[in-house]
């Protein structure tokens, strides 16, 4: 997995790049979270995301609740077919923000 | 009976027991369903299907510790019916505690389990025979 963060205004947008899987996701934590402590807005970019499991899932679970209470918002924004495949098996679609 | 047009296979492959081995599980599936007349979105979930009981060996049967042991992973397909065995030589699993959360409670964790029976049509834990401890077996009719 790689990753690229771009800032505009009070919104962070994390594009990730690759496979999201247990070997990773400690990684996206460390780029994810401390832009949702910082009371960012997060926008998390998953066009270029092909593959993602239930650590990946997790990830999005963590990062939306951690959002909810720190006030903020993460929303995701242009997810592949494969991952928005996951998120539906997992029924998450109508609790994450999607877009 | 009707003969399946999908093609018989067998093959296994070792696969030591860590997180960054994932991806060579996922490509070794990649590259025995290549070999099947199914279409991607199976192919996608049987993939994910196979690197979420990969990961529970990882996670459950070795708490993520570092080891050198290896798991075996065996894909078989006989007149379209898919079985896949793991085998590894980790903590026993403990079948009765294996459960998903319950998909309304919303929190990180415990949807593995939920995947791999979103997908297969049986899931089945048995000991292992020697040198094994764990054998699982997933499986699921091709045909329909």
């Amino acid at each position: 997995m790689t990753y690229k963060v771009t800032e505009e205004g009070n919104i962070s947008t994390v594009h990730l790049d690759g496979e999201i899987d247990m070997d990773v996701t400690e990684k996206a934590k460390e780029v994810i979270m401390p832009l949702i402590e910082a009371k960012k807005e997060v926008h998390l970019n998953l066009k270029e995301v092909q593959y993602m499991d239930s650590s990946g899932i997790s990830v999005l679970i963590e990062s939306h609740q951690k959002a909810m209470e720190l006030g903020t918002k993460v929303t995701l924004k242009e997810i592949s077919k494969s991952v928005l495949k996951v998120i539906m098996m997992a029924k998450l679609e109508q609790i994450l923000n999607l877009d | 009976m009707e003969q399946s047009h999908i093609a018989n296979v067998d093959e296994k492959r070792d696969f030591e027991v860590n997180s960054s081995n994932l991806k060579h599980v996922r490509s070794f599936c990649r590259e025995v369903f290549e070999k099947l007349n199914i279409n991607q979105e199976l192919k996608d979930e049987l993939i994910l299907a196979i690197a979420e009981a990969a990961q529970n060996i990882v996670k459950h049967a070795y708490n993520n510790e570092q080891t050198e042991d290896k798991m075996e992973i065996k894909i078989s397909v006989s007149d379209g019916h898919l079985e896949i065995g793991f085998f590894d030589k980790g903590r026993p699993v403990e079948k009765d505690k294996i459960r998903h959360r319950k998909i309304d409670d919303i929190k990180p964790g415990g949807l593995g389990t939920f995947f791999i029976q979103q997908i297969m049509d049986a899931v089945v834990f048995k000991e292992g025979e020697k040198p094994w401890i764990n054998h699982l077996i997933l499986s699921k009719n091709l045909n329909n």
